[in-house]
């Protein structure tokens, strides 16, 4: 039985690739944590582990999955960011997690960002939604820096989530919101980059 | 590219085929694990998590190199049950786990299954005299234990109940 190969998707500062057993202590310390705590968590280290086998199972049933972001410099795994879509997911969803203690540099919006043009660009996706719980105000924030709005009128999974939708590719196509995009993950990569001057209007 | 790569053996008994899980047999695993008599297996369950527990099926071959079979009847090909090695982690050491879904039980299925996975697992995945966690009050479990020639090691908790750990003997062993 052979599974999908996982694409490698590069970005400036990260490496995805497809979850390996060796990233596991990453991903169990993170989801055993109260980290997780919207995404079905704390786990036990049963639950943890077969979650993380969940994620492999995913790509073999739906040929996309989520992936494993790496630092590009030093390697080291950062979170994961990708596509999921159980059996009986309203619609497929782009979903991300950073651990704790890599918040708040923008993996997660140049991870997802890099997926979105995946699925749209490779795979021919024509949308995407994220469900996101409403207390989790990170992970929403982050939906709308990547453009994505609350849809009130979608399915939910199961009613305690909110549902944003994600720009449609024409949207995201040499626009004002894709460009805008760029340029934070790129200050995020180039904190010395300043702008010259002051708006004056 | 990363290629993942799961060599999942088909395994033919006189009336079974042990073989990969498919997502044609998902439903047949979610009507078992959202229902009453997944209570010794970790159920019951809601839909989401018996789904995630049945792409875990496929996880669990890639990292471990062996893992669970579904049980099909030779004739059509309707998955009746699960069966094979596995090791996750809390566990002590890889077991050999079985469940047989609503309708197929008390046919002799599972023995059936076990006595041809039993080889497998000693000849290709190197598990030898593994055992099986068996809650006390599964009775059909230790009945298909007992009747393997397993004999009961010690108690130990997992996941919050009290199980009995059996013994299965060493293939040389077995008759």
């Amino acid at each position: 039985m052979s599974l999908p190969e996982i694409p490698v998707i590069e970005t400036r500062r990260l490496i995805l690739r497809g979850p390996e057993a060796e990233d596991y202590p990453d991903f169990k310390a993170t989801f055993s944590s109260y980290r997780s705590r919207f995404m079905g968590g704390p786990l036990n280290a049963y639950e943890a582990w077969m979650l993380y086998a969940a994620e492999i199972g995913h790509w073999q049933i739906r040929g996309y999955g989520m992936w494993m972001i790496h630092h590009r410099d030093t390697g080291a795994t950062l979170g994961m960011a990708g596509g999921w879509k159980p059996a009986k997911w309203p619609e497929a969803e782009i979903a991300w997690i950073i651990w704790p203690d890599k918040a708040g540099q923008g993996f997660a919006l140049e991870a997802t960002n890099a997926v979105r043009q995946y699925f749209y660009g490779t795979l021919g996706w024509d949308g995407a939604v994220s469900y996101l719980d409403p207390k989790n105000l990170d992970s929403i924030r982050l939906a709308e820096r990547l453009g994505a709005t609350r849809d009130k009128t979608a399915a939910s999974v199961d009613g305690n989530d909110v549902v944003y939708r994600h720009p449609a590719p024409a949207a995201l196509e040499g626009t004002q919101l894709a460009h805008g995009i760029d340029m934070e993950i790129s200050h995020y990569a180039d904190p010395l980059f300043q702008p010259k001057g002051y708006a004056l209007d | 590219m990363t290629r993942l790569c799961v060599d999942i053996p088909v395994v033919e008994t006189d009336r079974l085929v042990l073989r990969e899980p498919r997502e044609s047999d998902l439903e047949a695993h979610v009507a078992f694990m959202t229902g009453d008599r997944s209570r010794f297996v970790g159920g019951p369950v809601d839909r989401s998590q018996a789904v995630r527990g049945f792409m875990s099926m496929v996880g669990h071959w890639v990292f471990r190199g062996y893992g669970l079979w579904v049980m099909a009847l030779k004739t059509d090909d309707t998955p009746i049950g699960r069966i094979g090695f596995i090791y996750p982690d809390g566990w002590d050491e890889p077991e050999i786990g079985w469940h047989v879904y609503d309708g197929h039980e008390g046919q002799g299925y599972a023995f059936e299954a076990a006595k041809a996975a039993l080889p497998v697992g000693s000849a290709k995945f190197g598990l030898d005299g593994v055992i099986s966690y068996v809650a006390p009050g599964n009775a059909r479990s230790i009945a298909l234990a007992e009747r393997l020639g397993a004999t009961v090691e010690r108690e130990r908790e997992l996941l919050g109940a009290t199980c009995r750990v059996y013994r299965h003997p060493k293939q040389a062993e077995a008759s």
